[in-house]
């Protein structure tokens, strides 16, 4: 399997984080799934990046942890976005676009 | 909020650690399941999906690891870890341990011990004063430089037309008589102005202090006194109905109208005092005449203190008064031409205990600090040895993966834990030898209050020390270990663990930094040690054997001043009378004693002084006999008599310098002095001898007869010589005095001999001390270089059995250690011998007793730089090196060379 997980900075897995969990809550691996999914096998996370920035987003206070039974009736831990990560999310969007907007302006230029 | 909440859960996370990573533990087993089962659906089978899955997410304690560290508490957890590491280690190594801490501590000990005395004498000058820091010391300045203290007027005008200062006071320390006429009692105090204690800001425990009606200038009208907490504790048994009472003081009654707190003890540093006393009622106490005393500019007898307006800097200050002291000198020529004034701060005043220590207490924080450098080098070795054997552990941890910067922050940690506990030991010390301090100080009359207290300075100061000294100790052994080549030290056979060319070349650099420091120490030790000895054999000029001090306070007694002269008169007839008594005189002024004696302005018939020529010239008054009694030869013409009294034409008697200096060629004898407002004719030439300070220069002197120059204000010691022991005098002094009069006490009485002993009390001191660094230095580099050498021949056992076996024979393997070892000595030898120079210079500038008028005595009587010294010093400490090579050097060469090629 094509082992080119390019690596994110780590303010930008936050925010792809934040965004998955926009849709409904999610465990890990899900939320690994689905960022491989969507960005079409470009961002490949890895756990080891992964679990940490859980756990910061969870001291943040922008996503909360609950154990609840999984599709196979296992217990598997749900992160859940608060309404202070909505707001994050909304400013860290709004900020990448800024962002993404100069840089092309500097390219095209 | 954000960050109160990551704080609040890093926090939980310390405590619930456990439940905390069992969660993680099953959230990534999920994962690995939710994977699995994907890849299983994928088609592959149980076994490989989850072998699969687990080679993707790499090692669980890896992301647990990882997802840890994310918190902050991780870094207090390895904190924790290390703490609890080193802990261990140091204990499973006793010797090694109680060794670098003893080590430590006697440095840390050291410094911190001058570093309290220090605080209590400079830092914290009047305690009980709780803005001493505003306080300023008001001295005039003569002529020439010199710095003394002020005349009454003087001080007037100053407090009437100063406009920088917020206030000056001034003050006279006395001895005064305490309590009825059977149980009186000696106790110093001051006579200070009335604005006293609004100046220093100095609030009461109990009453009050004195009013503003109090601050005027008239004699004799406010009988009241401030006592101490002490003396109300210690004489009136704390009553509570102390305010108001009626005191008797010199035989005069007082009222007590208040209390100080209890840590106050006056404002001179360092002297406990009991009782304060309007400065008006003087003249009253002491029997002095009021208007010489208030009046006369001459009479430059109090010490004045101030306080600077807020906002004004001392320069601004110094040079308005500077420009008043002009305006006064020009008012007054006569008293005041040439006088200037200054404000200095408290810590670089004249007068005072403080004046005498700050120069031997900054060599002595010099000497302690250079200590502690040793000390560091020596536990650097210790710990550069220990990580050397444990290489090979540290190379392992590497290579699995632990991160330098944690190997590193272990060893400092080590170096902290063993700086904490000496630096504990070490502050114990220094508070048990802090209360020594009174010891730097000669015998005093008045009780000295060098408290050390435990206080916050002090503890900074430890503190810092501790990390500077774990710093210093750790930081190369941690570097070093940290660098080590893990392909190189893992893959050495047979070895422990050999210190690499660096490593050596570190602890080398370690032991030569040692031994030079050692041997600037004991340079600097043998520098003083010789000077004190010079200086005990210097030729007084006068005899000082058999001869007993009695000294009185004439003041005490309430005698006026013609009762004085009768008192003294007769009980000098009473004693020559005793069996065991050979001569008896009496004096002013003690010769090498510790205060500063009297001047004069004189005028010279003949002498036409130079421009700006201090006519003030040192003189002591004496009782016919004094000369033949000191064994001072009289050179030209004769002693005082009997007939020189009050009557008779006023004579005076000058030294050999003051002849030649002011009388010049041709007769001495006849010429006329004016001073007092008398002419005065010499009648004899007596030879110059020591006043002040042995290692003073020859100054100009003169003496005058008791009878026709007595002031109220003058001190009284008598002098017995005695066929035996002067102490058997004492009684007899005792009784005759009580014969005469039962209600005069004497003051002290005490051998010459010992009384002298005081003048050089600080040269001894000073020997003393430096003396017991430098050994202490010497003992620790020679600790140092043994452990070098024994450890360096332990590395090369292997080697040197393989010389032996060869055929080698052990005095040239004994010349191969020696060698190495002496090679080291002498490079820090030169490396010392050039700092030594250096350091020298400086020390010769420090002065002991501060530019007073008296001739400053020096530290260091001769020069410096004796080449004797430096031999000698570098000689013993060479001879110490080769005792420290030896060893180790001789246990190698018994090592059976078969058991040294199988050492491991």
């Amino acid at each position: 399997m094509a082992d080119r997980s390019t690596d994110l900075v780590q303010g930008t897995l936050d925010m792809l984080i934040l965004k998955t969990l926009a849709l409904e809550p999610m465990h890990g691996w899900g939320i690994a799934q689905r960022i491989e999914q969507i960005s079409r096998g470009v961002f490949q996370v890895n756990p080891g990046s992964l679990f940490p920035a859980f756990r910061r987003l969870e001291r943040s206070g922008w996503i909360k942890g609950e154990w609840r039974a999984t599709e196979n009736n296992r217990r598997g831990k749900y992160y859940i976005l608060t309404d202070a990560g909505r707001n994050k999310l909304k400013t860290e969007t709004r900020e990448w676009g800024r962002q993404i907007a100069a840089i092309s302006r500097i390219l095209e230029a | 909020m954000t960050i109160l909440r990551k704080f609040a859960r890093g926090f939980l996370a310390l405590f619930q650690k456990k439940q905390f990573d069992n969660e993680l533990e099953e959230e990534l087993r999920g994962f690995i399941e939710a994977a699995a089962e994907q890849k299983m659906r994928a088609g592959m089978s149980r076994e490989e999906a989850f072998r699969a899955a687990h080679t993707e997410m790499g090692s669980t304690a890896a992301v647990r690891d990882q997802v840890n560290e994310s918190g902050w508490e991780s870094v207090i957890e390895s904190i924790w870890q290390d703490l609890r590491y080193c802990f261990r280690i140091l204990r499973s190594n006793p010797g090694f341990t109680a060794l670098a801490v003893l080590t430590l501590a006697v440095g840390m000990g050291a410094s911190t011990t001058v570093f309290t005395w220090i605080d209590t004498v400079l830092l914290n000058p009047l305690p009980g004063v709780p803005t001493s820091g505003e306080v300023v010391a008001f001295e005039n300045i003569t002529p020439n430089g010199q710095f003394v203290t002020v005349s009454y007027p003087d001080y007037r005008d100053y407090r009437d037309h100063l406009k920088l200062l917020e206030g000056i006071t001034a003050t006279r320390p006395s001895a005064l008589a305490l309590g009825e006429e059977d149980h009186s009692q000696t106790i110093w105090g001051q006579f200070v102005t009335g604005n006293y204690f609004a100046v220093l800001q100095v609030q009461p425990e109990m009453g009050r202090v004195f009013l503003p009606a109090e601050y005027a200038d008239t004699p004799n009208a406010f009988p009241v006194a401030v006592i101490s907490h002490r003396l109300w504790q210690s004489r009136f048994n704390s009553a509570p109905e102390i305010i108001g009472k009626t005191i008797h003081v010199n035989r005069h009654e007082l009222t007590v109208v208040g209390v100080t707190r209890r840590d106050f003890n006056g404002s001179m540093v360092g002297l406990q005092f009991d009782i304060w006393i309007p400065y008006m009622m003087r003249a009253e106490l002491q029997s002095l005449n009021s208007d010489w005393l208030l009046g006369d500019r001459n009479n430059r007898d109090v010490l004045a203190m101030a306080r600077l307006q807020p906002g004004v800097s001392v320069e601004q200050a110094q040079s308005e008064i500077a420009e008043f002291a002009r305006q006064l000198a020009k008012l007054y020529p006569e008293y005041d031409q040439g006088m200037s004034a200054t404000v200095l701060p408290l810590k670089k005043g004249h007068f005072g205990p403080q004046g005498l220590l700050l120069g031997p207490l900054q060599i002595l924080m010099a000497a302690a600090c250079v200590l502690l450098l040793i000390v560091c080098s020596n536990v650097a070795n210790l710990l550069l040895a220990k990580s050397t054997v444990r290489r090979r552990e540290f190379s392992l941890r590497l290579a699995l993966g632990a991160k330098r910067t944690r190997l590193a922050r272990q060893l400092l940690t080590e170096g902290l834990l063993l700086a904490a506990a000496a630096s504990i030991l070490g502050t114990c010390i220094a508070i048990w030898l802090g209360h020594s301090l009174p010891y730097l100080l000669p015998p005093r009359d008045v009780p000295l209050t060098l408290d050390v207290h435990v206080n916050v300075h002090l503890l900074v100061f430890a503190g810092l020390t501790c990390v500077i000294t774990a710093l210093l100790s750790s930081l190369i052994p941690a570097l070093q270990s940290v660098r080590a080549n893990l392909n190189d030290t893992l893959k050495e056979s047979g070895r422990t663990g050999t210190s690499g060319p660096r490593s050596h070349r570190t602890r080398a650099a370690l032991v030569i930094a040692e031994v030079s420091l050692a041997l600037v120490t004991l340079i600097s030790a043998g520098v003083f040690v010789r000077s004190f000895q010079a200086s005990e054999k210097i030729d007084v000029g006068f005899d000082p054997r058999s001869v007993l001090l009695s000294r009185f306070f004439p003041s005490t007694t309430g005698y006026n001043l013609e009762q004085r002269k009768q008192f003294c008169i007769r009980l000098r007839e009473k004693l020559e009378e005793q069996p065991g008594v050979t001569a008896v005189a009496y004096s002013d002024g003690v010769p090498l004693g510790y205060e500063p004696s009297w001047w004069e302005n004189l005028k010279i018939k003949g002498y036409v002084p130079a421009t700006g020529e201090n006519m003030k010239i040192y003189r002591n008054v004496v009782s016919p006999g004094y000369f033949s009694l000191m064994h001072i030869p009289l050179k030209e013409g004769r002693d005082f008599t009997e007939h020189d009294d009050e009557k008779s034409a006023p004579v005076v008697i000058v030294s050999q310098a003051f002849a030649k200096h002011f009388l010049g060629k041709g007769m001495a004898l006849g010429r006329q002095v004016y001073g007092w407002g008398r002419w005065f004719t010499v009648v004899g030439i007596a030879q110059d001898s020591k006043y002040h300070y042995p290692t003073e220069a020859t100054i100009p002197y003169f003496y005058v007869p008791f009878r026709q120059v007595f002031r109220a204000d003058m001190a009284l010691t008598f002098y017995i010589k005695t066929s035996g022991d002067p102490v058997t005098a004492i009684s007899t002094m005792r009784e005759a005095v009580y014969q005469i009069d039962p209600n005069v006490t004497i003051f002290n009485s005490v051998p010459m001999t010992q009384f002298i002993g005081a003048s050089l009390f600080p040269q001894k001191i000073a020997a003393a001390l430096l003396g017991a660094l430098g050994f202490l230095s010497l003992l620790l580099a020679a600790i140092g270089l043994y452990s070098v050498m024994a450890y360096s021949v332990a590395q090369r056992t292997h080697e040197i059995g393989i010389r032996m076996a060869l055929g080698a024979k052990s005095t040239s393997v004994l010349k191969l250690v020696i060698h190495q070892g002496m090679r080291l000595t002498l490079a820090g030898l030169l490396l010392g011998g050039v700092a030594a120079l250096l350091v020298s210079r400086n020390m010769a500038a420090i002065s002991l007793s501060g530019p007073t008028m008296a001739g400053a005595g020096n530290l260091l009587g001769g020069s410096a730089i004796d080449p004797v010294i430096y031999i000698g010093a570098a000689a013993f400490l060479a001879a110490v090196a080769l005792l420290a090579s030896y060893i180790p050097a001789r246990r190698a060469t018994k090592v059976d060379p078969l058991v040294a090629l199988r050492y491991e």
